[in-house]
C-alpha cells in the first residue's frame, strides 16, 4: 500500500517542551485532586459511602498495577491475587503481632510482595500467552494453598479476623484513622464529618500511584515496555532483553497488589482468604478491562464502577450476571474499555482524564 | 589476513534427526561483502539464524572479532555489534518511521536492560542523532513521520534495515533483503547496501542472483546444510559443482 | 503405609475417572486450538451446561435422554457463539481471546446459577445401574465403570472421526498447517463451525455423563475448566494423544494425592504444570520448539 507523502519531512520531532510537560502534570493533579476531593460527597447522592469510595481507590491501585501489566506491557497474569492477598495477611500479622503503625505494615507489605513477585514473575516472564496466564494461575493457587494450610498464622479457612485499628504516625501525632474530619456543613452533598482519615490517605495513595504510573510509562523504561507489547522480536533483535523489562513491570506491578491489599486489610479490619483466589485475580482483570487498558484513570474508574454496582445491587440475585454482561459488552463493543480509544473519539472530553501512551 | 571479524568452525544445527547445518567452517574479513546462497533447503537461514541469536547451535562455535559468542542471546550480540534485517520486514507498524528508528536507537544506550524509570528519552539528543542518521542511510528520512504499518514493501524492508543500523552494528546481517521488491526498489536497496559496506561488514542471504554476483566481494554457497564452495563471483559461477547442485535442485529460477 | 496401599486401587480407579473427564474436556479444547487457534476459556462453561441440560432431560424425558439432550444443546449454544462472535477472535491476539471467553464463562456460570439455583443438584440414576461391582477384592461402582467404557469409546471415535474423514482432515491439517487450511478456502468457515460444535458437544456430553458422579453445580465449569488447560499445556497443545495421556496421569496425581494429602489435591496439579513448563515447554507429546501460544 502506497501512502502519499510529503515532500519534506521535519528533521526532527516536535515535541512538547518541559514547561508544557510541567504544565500538562501540573493539570493533571490538579484534576484527579479536585475529582479526589469531591468523589466521597458527590458518591453520597447516588447511594455511595465514604468508606466504599476509601475501598474503592485502594483496590484501585492493584488494579493500575494490573494495568501495567495488561495494559502497558500486553501480558495477562490471573495471578494478581496472590499479591493482593498476600499483602493483606502480611499487614493483618504485622499490624496484630508487631505494631498498629500503618507505614510499617505497608511497607512491610510491599517489599514482601514485591520479592515474591520477583521470584514469581522471573520464572514466568519466559513464557508466553496462554502459558504465561496458567502459569500466574498455578503460582496464585499455590500461594491460596499456603496461606489455607498455614492455620496457625493465618487462620485458615476463616480468614485474619479481627486486626486492631491502626495509626497513622505523623511525626510525633499518632492518627486514628477511623476519626472523622472536623464538621464543615456543605450544603446537599452532607457534611465534611462524614468523611473519617481513612479516605484522604486513599485519595493521596491513589493519587501517589497514577502519578508513579504516569512517570514509569513516559520514562524510557515504559518506552521499551510499549516497544516490546508491540513487536517483541523486533526488540529483541535491536538489543532489548525482554525478559528483565518484563520481569520489572511484573515486581513492580506486584509490590502495587501488596500494597493495595495490606491497605484494604488495614481499614476493613480482616482479611478473608478469598482475596487470594482466583475469583479475586479475575476481578483485576474485569476491572481494568473495564474502565480502561493504557490509560491512568481506567483501571480506577472500572474498579469504582464495579464496586459500585455491586454495592447497590449484591441484594439482588443477578449482579454477578451483569457484571459478567457489562464485561464481555464492553470487550466486544468498546476495545480499551470505558477510557479507550473508541469512547474517546465519540467523549472528546475523556482525554483530560490522563490517558496515555507509552514513552509519550 | 587480518582477524576475521567473524568466524564458525564446525558450527551444526541438528532438528530431530534432521542435520540443518553440519560442520561449517566461515569466516568473513572486516569490511568484507559476503553473500550465502544455495539453493531451496540448503540451510541458508538455519546458518542466519544461528549467527544472529534466533536458534542455538547444537554443535561448533561462532566467534565475534575472535570471542566465543555461540551461547550468548540475540539482544547480547546486538550490543557486542552483530545486527539483523528480517526476511520479513519486522518493524513496530503503529510507531512512525522516526519512532521505529529511535527505538533501535535508544537501545544503544540502554543496553540489554537499563533502570530508567523515571527519566524520559527525549533529551537524548544522540539518540535523535543516531535514528536521523539510519534513516538518512536507507533514503526514508523524507517519511520519517509516517507510520511504518502504511508503508509500501519496499520501505518496510528498508525501515527494517535502519533499525538494524540504529544500533550501529559492525556487521549487518541482511535476510534476503529484496525478496518481493520492485526491479526499482531493488536497484535502490541495492544501491543503499552498497553505501553501507565502507562502514561495516555485510553479509547477505538473498535468490537475487544478478544483485548477489554484481555487489558481493566473497560468496559462499551451502547445499544440503554444508559449505559447497567458497569464492569471489566469478570463481563461483564457474564452479562446476555449484552449477550442478543448482540444477540439481527444485527452483529453476535460481539457476545461475 | 498399609492404609496407602489399601486404598490404592480405589485411589487409581477414581483417578482414571476424573482423568478421563479431563481427556474429553480436553481433547475438545485442543482440537479447538489446533485447528482455530482458539484459547477457550468458554469450555468449562460447554461441560456445565451439559449437566443442566442433562439433568433438566433426564428428569423430564427419562436418563439415558441426557446423553443426546446435552450435546445436541451445547453444541446448538457453540454454533450461535461461533458464528455471532467468537468467529471474530480466531485471528486475534490470545490475551484477547481468553478475555473474551473468561468473560463469556462468567456470563454462562452465572445464567446457570439463576435459572437452576446455586446447590448442588443430583441426577435421578435409574436403579439399574447403581449397583456396584466387586472384583480383585475392591468394590466399585457400577456406573463409574460404564462411564469410563463410554469415555474411552468417545475417545477413540473422536480419533477415528480426525484421522479417517474429510472433515477430521482440516483437523489434522489445521494442527500442522495452517495455510493448507486456508487454502481449502470456500468450506473453511462451515468447517470452523462444525469443529467448534464438535469439541462443545464432547465437553456437554461429559458433563451430562460425568454428573451422576461428581453432581452438579453452577461452579462446576471453572472447576474442570483450569485442570483441563493444565492438562493440554501438560500433554503438549494441540496433541491429541498428548491430551489423552496428560489426562489420565493428572486425574491419576490428583486421586492419588488425595489419599496422602487431601488438601494439596488441586494445588498438585500446577506443580506439576509449573515443573513441566519450566523443563519442558512444548509439553509431552508438543512438537514446536519455541511456544508462543
Amino acid at each position: 500500500m502506497q501512502t502519499k507523502r510529503s515532500i519534506i519531512a521535519p528533521a526532527k520531532f516536535v515535541r512538547p517542551t518541559t514547561a508544557a510537560r510541567t504544565a500538562h502534570t501540573a493539570r493533571f493533579i490538579a484534576i484527579a485532586l479536585a475529582a479526589l476531593i469531591v468523589f466521597p460527597f458527590l458518591f453520597k447522592l447516588i447511594g455511595g459511602y465514604s468508606d466504599l469510595a476509601a475501598q474503592i481507590l485502594l483496590t484501585g491501585v492493584a488494579a493500575a498495577g494490573f494495568n501495567l501489566l495488561l495494559g502497558y506491557t500486553g501480558i495477562l497474569s490471573y495471578g494478581q491475587a496472590a499479591f493482593y492477598g498476600g499483602g493483606g495477611y502480611i499487614a493483618a500479622i504485622v499490624l496484630a503481632r508487631l505494631t498498629p503503625n500503618i507505614w510499617e505494615a505497608a511497607i512491610l507489605a510491599v517489599l514482601g510482595m514485591a520479592l515474591l513477585s520477583f521470584i514469581i514473575g522471573s520464572l514466568v516472564v519466559r513464557l508466553y500467552g496462554i502459558y504465561f496466564a496458567l502459569l500466574t494461575v498455578a503460582s496464585g493457587q499455590m500461594v491460596f494453598f499456603i496461606v489455607e494450610q498455614w492455620r496457625d498464622v493465618t487462620g485458615g479457612d476463616d480468614g485474619f479476623q479481627s486486626i486492631p485499628t491502626p495509626f497513622l504516625a505523623f511525626g510525633p501525632a499518632h492518627i486514628d484513622l477511623t476519626t472523622k474530619l472536623p464538621s464543615l456543613p456543605l450544603g446537599p452533598l452532607g457534611d465534611l464529618s462524614d468523611v473519617n482519615y481513612w479516605y484522604p490517605l486513599a485519595a493521596l495513595v491513589a493519587l501517589g500511584v497514577m502519578l508513579l504510573v504516569r512517570t514509569l510509562v513516559a520514562s524510557q523504561y515504559g518506552e521499551v515496555l510499549g516497544a516490546i507489547r508491540e513487536n517483541e522480536d523486533r526488540s529483541t533483535f535491536v538489543g532489548y532483553d525482554p525478559r528483565t523489562y518484563k520481569l520489572a513491570a511484573f515486581t513492580i506491578a506486584g509490590a502495587l497488589a501488596g500494597l493495595s491489599g495490606a491497605l484494604r486489610a488495614a481499614h476493613d479490619g480482616s482479611v478473608a482468604l478469598g482475596t487470594l483466589s482466583i475469583e479475586q485475580s479475575g476481578q483485576f482483570v474485569i476491572y481494568t478491562v473495564i474502565g480502561g487498558v493504557q490509560t491512568i484513570l481506567g483501571p480506577f474508574i472500572g474498579t469504582g464502577l464495579i464496586m459500585y454496582l455491586e454495592s447497590v445491587l449484591s441484594g439482588n440475585g443477578y449482579w454477578r450476571l451483569i457484571e459478567g454482561v457489562i464485561f464481555v459488552v464492553v470487550i466486544v463493543a468498546l476495545p480499551g474499555g470505558i477510557l479507550g480509544k473508541s469512547t474517546r473519539a465519540r467523549f472528546g472530553f475523556l482525554r483530560a482524564l490522563g490517558v496515555k501512551k507509552n514513552g509519550a | 589476513m587480518a582477524e576475521p571479524i567473524l568466524q564458525t568452525k564446525g558450527l551444526g544445527k541438528r532438528f530431530g534427526n534432521f542435520n540443518a547445518n553440519s560442520d561449517i567452517d566461515f569466516s568473513v574479513q572486516p569490511g568484507e561483502l559476503r553473500a550465502v546462497i544455495g539453493p531451496n533447503g540448503a540451510g541458508k537461514t538455519t546458518f542466519f539464524n544461528m549467527l544472529g541469536g534466533t536458534t542455538r547451535a547444537t554443535s561448533g562455535e561462532i566467534f565475534f572479532k575472535g570471542k566465543a559468542i555461540t551461547g550468548a542471546s540475540g539482544p547480547h550480540r546486538v550490543h557486542l555489534g552483530i545486527a539483523k534485517a528480517f526476511q520479513t520486514a519486522n518493524i513496530y507498524n503503529d510507531d512512525t518511521c522516526f519512532q521505529n528508528v529511535r527505538l533501535a536507537a535508544l537501545a544503544r544506550t540502554q543496553g540489554t536492560f537499563a533502570p530508567q524509570f523515571f527519566a524520559r528519552s527525549s533529551r537524548l539528543a544522540k539518540v535523535d542523532d543516531l535514528a536521523e542518521e539510519a534513516l538518512e542511510a536507507v533514503d526514508l528520512l523524507g517519511v520519517s513521520h509516517i507510520r511504518a504499518g502504511d508503508l509500501s514493501h519496499g520501505d518496510k524492508k528498508r525501515l527494517d534495515i535502519a533499525l538494524a543500523l540504529a544500533t550501529q552494528p559492525a556487521i549487518l546481517l541482511l535476510d534476503e533483503p529484496v525478496a518481493g521488491m520492485s526491479v526499482e526498489e531493488t536497484t535502490k536497496t541495492e544501491h543503499t547496501i552498497k553505501k553501507l559496506t565502507a562502514r561495516m561488514t555485510v553479509l547477505i542471504i538473498e535468490h537475487d542472483m544478478d544483485m548477489i554476483m554484481g555487489i558481493s566481494d566473497q560468496i559462499t554457497v551451502l547445499h544440503g546444510g554444508k559449505v559447497l564452495a567458497n569464492g569471489t563471483p566469478a570463481e563461483i559461477r564457474a564452479n562446476a559443482k555449484v552449477q550442478e547442485a543448482y540444477l540439481g535442485g527444485h527452483s529453476e529460477d535460481e539457476v545461475l | 503405609m498399609n492404609e496407602f496401599l489399601a486404598a490404592l486401587p480405589t485411589g487409581l480407579l477414581n483417578g482414571l475417572v476424573s482423568g478421563l473427564i479431563y481427556v474429553a474436556i480436553a481433547i475438545g479444547l485442543t482440537i479447538i486450538f489446533g485447528t482455530l487457534r482458539l484459547v477457550n476459556f468458554t469450555h468449562g462453561a460447554f461441560y456445565a451446561i451439559g449437566a443442566y441440560a442433562g439433568l433438566v432431560a433426564a428428569k423430564s424425558l427419562g436418563f439415558w435422554w441426557a446423553f443426546i439432550v446435552a450435546p445436541i444443546v451445547v453444541a446448538g449454544i457453540a454454533v450461535i457463539l461461533d458464528r455471532l462472535l467468537l468467529r471474530y477472535f480466531y485471528s486475534k491476539d490470545v490475551t484477547a481471546q481468553i478475555l473474551v471467553t473468561f468473560g463469556l464463562a462468567l456470563v454462562a456460570e452465572e445464567s446457570l446459577r439463576n435459572i437452576f439455583g446455586a446447590q448442588t443438584q443430583r441426577y435421578p440414576t435409574p436403579e439399574a445401574i447403581n449397583g456396584s461391582v466387586s472384583f480383585l477384592g475392591i468394590t466399585y461402582p457400577e456406573y463409574r465403570l460404564l462411564f469410563a467404557a463410554g469415555v474411552i469409546v468417545l475417545v477413540v471415535a473422536v480419533w477415528l472421526f480426525i484421522e479417517r474423514t474429510s472433515y477430521g482432515l482440516i483437523v489434522r491439517a489445521g494442527v500442522r498447517d495452517r495455510i493448507m487450511v486456508q487454502l481449502l478456502g470456500g468450506n473453511i468457515r462451515l468447517a470452523s463451525t462444525i469443529v467448534f460444535a464438535l469439541g462443545a458437544g464432547i465437553a456437554g456430553f461429559v458433563g451430562a455423563a460425568a454428573s451422576p458422579i461428581y453432581s452438579v453445580d453452577p461452579n462446576t465449569g471453572f472447576t474442570f475448566l483450569i485442570p483441563s488447560f493444565v492438562v493440554i499445556v501438560v500433554g503438549g497443545l494441540g496433541s491429541f494423544w498428548g491430551a489423552v495421556i496428560a489426562g489420565i496421569l493428572i486425574g491419576e496425581l490428583q486421586s492419588l494425592t488425595t489419599i496422602i494429602y487431601a488438601p494439596a489435591a488441586n494445588v498438585i496439579i500446577y506443580i506439576a504444570m509449573a515443573l513441566v513448563l519450566l523443563f519442558r515447554p512444548q509439553g509431552l507429546l508438543g512438537e514446536s520448539e519455541v511456544i508462543r501460544g
